[in-house]
């Protein structure tokens, strides 16, 4: 039988009481666990970047992270982002400046800007350049995403942080909704 | 015969539009975020992964891979194997209840080896276990005894120059006595005459990467038992109909009962089309052993060693042409390295030999290309299709030619430049549409060429700039490869909103916005309106693959066609209602109201609701089918597609002598797309198209063991460019030369955005390298790696002098 380890772990807000086997890889317990799935699996080595959610505020891949060394940790993936209903200045940022394709490496991409703006509202080109070079987006939506990274800067700065998603989805499509 | 009615159709709505600039569309051209975009910045479950967990008690199935690249397999024991705790039965060959091919357009590729093992990738056995864990060390218990073969990686051990004969050597596919797979020629006027009258002559051998697609999502695919024995599939496939033609044929069953369905696509660029078919019929084959769901999830490793990538080309190309750049004529031999397995290979060497001389006037040609089978991972489709090969070649033969006459590059593309009226190499006449040369034009002063040119000619420093264009042609639609028709199914329910459901997929490439936002404009109604269903084989009509940038010409024509009907219909209703003639209804929802009287308006839900109560039909299908190709195989002459879409590329780069490490600063893209119809997705298409082009300028490159493993098959082995490595700006331009017979004048984009980037680049390093004609000569190959710059600089002295 396999032994298990008992973690707690507050995830997206929520606080878990897991037992897990000491191999359990962080990307599997939010995954598969505990059903978070914008943590993406794109390589499992640390090298897509689309795995990474912020443990105590920090991006961390969690393909490469053992869920058992995490006891009291802190953690934050895009469904934390905002609660229902809301949405995040980020994820504002990110639909307005318009770079989303494929939108797989997407929430990656959005956990890192976090990362850096809860650090820095004020990040030089260089800095995000540096900070956004941790994911691969192979559709090639670095640009936008540039640009998304300021604009949310610009938000946080004014203290605009949750949106109300229907507002948004009104203003970005600055067409009329049916309901 | 009479013109079918959906033809009719397109071309009367485009004859309408004509002369309607872009900007006065409501929908067309605007800047409309994508119908998933609140869905993806969400994270929600939309990818095939993601839906694991809604399935109870699934099983996984591991694929056993080969241990050698060529070998004959004398026999394949999984008794061990099958003992292993968790594991609930190893699948070989013997297993399959229909046939035993998952082979795109020739039977030559077993889903499970059998007699013998091509390249790296093959699989032998599926171990189907209780977790992927336990089935990956299961595998490791399947016992294979294998007869070594003599492993060919080098497509020169198959063919020779001087006619691409085969040679004497191990067949790799014994089976089909030959391992060339398809050949293909052009002949055009007298090459011999051009020769003898041209005032110079360049020739030149070049080399092309493979190229691998590198889609941050691996591949994934679901598989659920359904009633009567057939069965479900959830799969990363860029072709659902397709996949499921390749699922029946190995499951042995009729189409009706097998049922895919492709969720959100995390990248396909091509390379979703055939592992689609592999990975669905793995995962449906151990659903019906098993009666239990099954997962079948690559890793990046498997990912990388077993899907199709581009083909390698080796190439050598001969130009001639007059005292005054005219080109009088195009020699060349061509070859395309498709790895263990045909693919899309046959397909992919006719789109290369078609556009085999570039986008230019040229009446005399001699072309041969051969694909040709050796034991690398095997190549399929990829965004291009076999057009950035000879792309890249010819293309570095026309700056080589500017080089050689003194001529500025711009010019002598200029000169040669396909217009109005010209006919292509193949006799086709392009009697409306050819907008390369204002693509040109554009792209020459967004980029201020002739400034920078003569700038950074002479440099001396450790760090020099160049600047460099290419322009490219690419024709639409599949050609000649098949029968190109798609369709798709509007339905408009009783609330007004609308469902639109198409078997094309999407994977990033914005290519159904743009089907929506041709739905909106025919129909009158915002896009926010329309939702998108899921490509699903028992509810979405077969619109074809989702491959050759054919989604918003063919896809779109389909949707334009039911549309427009439905907006007949709901004109005539509206008249009716509103007391005046159907062609003064105005629909711009929720208003619906007659051009000459504003104020009097219904809504358009009201609209909806007459229709109901007076017995109009709100659901339509539409159907549009491409013109048949013309192709003459011993002449390559005829009309190979529809139409072309055009463009041209300037590169501006930036190179240390010290190191051979390469830089693109600044890009601009200029392409005729016939018309803008979704202008959020056509920029990111260009910039995205040039990034990966880059990659495949700059630093992507498969490499080989001598025993055909595969040595980058992690992704900081395999370099893509990341957010420190693409240029600081890039600048999409847009040509709309219209096209009669697309959606509103439309042509595609989505291979066309790579085609022409890697000799861009090619040709802006040669540039800053200077030296003259001797040094660009041995610029011929891609990857342009650092290590290989810096042999070029050391070889010629270049630093110093």
């Amino acid at each position: 039988m396999v032994e298990t380890i008992r973690v707690n772990l507050k995830v997206n807000g929520k606080q878990y009481v897991l037992d897990i086997p000491p191999d359990e890889r962080l990307i599997d317990t939010l995954r598969y666990r505990l059903g978070f799935t914008s943590v993406k699996e794109g390589c499992g080595r640390g090298e897509c970047g689309s795995c990474i959610v912020l443990v105590n505020g920090l991006p961390r891949h969690s393909c490469l992270t053992l869920t058992a060394t995490l006891d009291g940790a802190e953690i934050l993936t895009v469904e934390g982002l905002a609660p229902e209903g809301k949405l995040h200045a980020i994820q504002v940022a990110f639909l307005e400046t318009r770079g989303v394709q494929c939108g797989f490496c997407t929430p990656a991409f959005m956990l890192l800007t976090k990362a850096l703006l809860d650090k820095t509202l004020d990040p030089s080109d260089e800095e995000i350049k540096q900070w956004l070079a941790s994911a691969i987006c192979r559709c090639g939506s670095y640009h936008y995403y540039f640009k998304a990274v300021r604009k949310a800067a610009e938000y946080l700065k004014k203290g605009k942080i949750l949106f109300d998603e229907k507002e948004v989805r009104k203003n970005l499509y600055k067409l009329p909704l049916l309901r | 015969m009479s013109k079918p009615e959906y033809v009719e159709i397109v071309e009367k709505v485009f004859d309408k539009t004509r002369s309607k600039p872009t900007k006065e569309f409501k929908y067309i051209g605007k800047e409309i975020l994508r119908w998933d975009a609140i869905s993806k910045i969400r994270g929600e479950k939309i990818f095939v992964a993601d839906l694991i967990n809604l399935f109870k008690n699934p099983v996984f199935v591991y694929s056993v891979r080969t241990k050698y690249a060529h070998a004959r397999i004398k026999k394949i024991d999984v008794s061990e194997a099958e003992k292993y705790p968790g594991v609930i039965k190893v699948l070989t060959y013997k297993d399959i209840p229909g046939i035993n091919d998952v082979g795109y357009v020739i039977p030559d590729q077993p889903l499970l080896a059998d007699k013998k093992v091509r390249y790296i990738g093959d699989t032998v056995a599926l171990v189907i276990a209780e977790s992927l864990e336990n089935a990956r060390d299961a595998g490791e218990l399947v016992n294979v005894e294998y007869e070594p073969l003599e492993v060919i990686l080098d497509p020169l051990k198959i063919v020779e120059w001087g006619g691409l004969r085969e040679k004497e050597h191990t067949l790799i596919h014994d089976e089909r006595g030959s391992d060339v797979v398809s050949r293909y020629k052009i002949r055009a006027g007298d090459i011999k005459k051009a020769e003898q009258e041209a005032a110079v002559v360049i020739e030149n051998e070049y080399r092309t990467p493979m190229q691998e697609h590198a889609y941050i999502e691996t591949e994934a695919a679901i598989a659920i038992p359904e009633p009567n024995g057939g069965v479900t599939i959830y799969a990363k496939t860029q072709c659902p109909f397709d996949t499921r033609r390749a699922v029946a044929q190995v499951l042995g069953l009729p189409f009706n009962m097998v049922r895919v369905i492709a969720p959100s696509l995390g990248g396909g660029f091509g390379g979703a089309e055939d592992v689609g078919n592999e990975i669905a019929a793995k995962a449906a084959l151990a659903a019906l052993v098993t009666k239990r769901p099954a997962v079948v999830l690559f890793t990046r490793e498997e990912s990388i060693i077993g899907h199709a990538k581009r083909h390698p080309m080796i190439a050598r190309y001969k130009h001639m042409a007059a005292r005054d750049g005219t080109l009088l004529g195009v020699e060349a031999e061509i070859i395309l390295d498709t790895g263990a397995y045909a693919s899309l290979g046959p397909f992919v060497g006719w789109r290369a030999i078609v556009h085999s001389t570039g986008p230019y006037r040229v009446k005399n040609a001699k072309i041969d290309l051969a694909v040709v089978y050796t034991n690398k991972v095997y190549a399929g489709a990829f965004r291009g299709f076999g057009n950035p090969q000879v792309s890249f070649a010819v293309e570095r033969q026309m700056d080589l030619l500017a080089e050689e006459l003194g001529i500025d590059p711009v010019e002598i593309r200029l000169k040669n430049a396909l217009r109005n009226g010209d006919r292509t190499v193949h006799g086709q006449l392009l009697d409306h549409g050819v907008g390369l040369v204002e693509a040109i034009q554009k792209a020459v002063e967004a980029a201020n060429w002739y400034e920078k040119r003569k700038l950074y000619a002479n440099q001396k420093g450790l760090l020099r700039r160049g600047i460099g264009i290419a322009v490219m042609y690419h024709g639409n639609s599949i050609g000649a490869e098949g029968a190109d028709f798609s369709s798709a199914t509007i339905i408009i329910q009783r609330d007004g909103s609308i469902i639109f459901r198409t078997g094309l997929t999407d994977f990033g490439q914005g290519a159904i916005q743009g089907i929506v936002n041709i739905i909106a404009e025919t129909l009158g109604v915002p896009p926010t309106y329309i939702k998108v269903e899921w490509p699903d084989t028992a509810a979405t009509p077969d619109a074809g693959p989702t491959v050759a940038s054919r989604s918003t010409v063919m896809g779109g024509n389909a949707a334009l066609v039911a549309a427009y009907r439905l907006r007949q219909r709901l004109n005539r209703l509206a008249s009716e209602l509103l007391g005046c003639d159907p062609e003064k209804i105005v629909i711009d929802a929720p208003d619906v109201y007659c051009s000459d009287d504003p104020e009097n308006k219904i809504t358009w839900q009201e609209l909806v609701e007459q229709s109901f109560w007076k017995g109009v039909p709100l659901q339509e299908f539409g159907y549009f089918r491409a013109p048949p190709a013309e192709w003459d195989e011993e002449t390559g002459q005829g009309a190979p597609y529809m139409h072309y879409t055009f463009g041209a590329i300037i590169s501006d780069v930036e190179l240390d002598m010290e190191t051979g490490v390469v830089r693109v600063k600044e890009a601009v893209t200029a392409y005729d797309i016939g018309r803008l119809i979704n202008k959020t997705g056509a920029d990111l298409h260009a910039i995205g198209g040039y990034i990966q082009g880059m990659g495949y300028a700059l630093m992507e490159d498969l490499y080989y063991s001598p025993d055909g493993k595969v040595y980058n098959v992690s992704l900081s082995t395999y370099h893509v460019p990341t957010a420190l490595d693409i240029p600081e700006k890039i600048t999409p331009i847009w040509v709309e030369a219209g096209f009669r017979r697309g959606p509103y004048g439309a042509k595609g984009l989505g291979e066309p955005s790579i085609v022409a980037i890697a000799p861009s680049i090619a040709n802006a390093v040669a540039h800053a390298l200077g030296g003259g004609v001797q040094v660009s000569k041995d610029v011929n190959k891609i990857p342009l790696t650092p290590d290989y710059i810096y042999s070029i600089i050391k070889k010629y002295k270049l630093l110093g002098k």
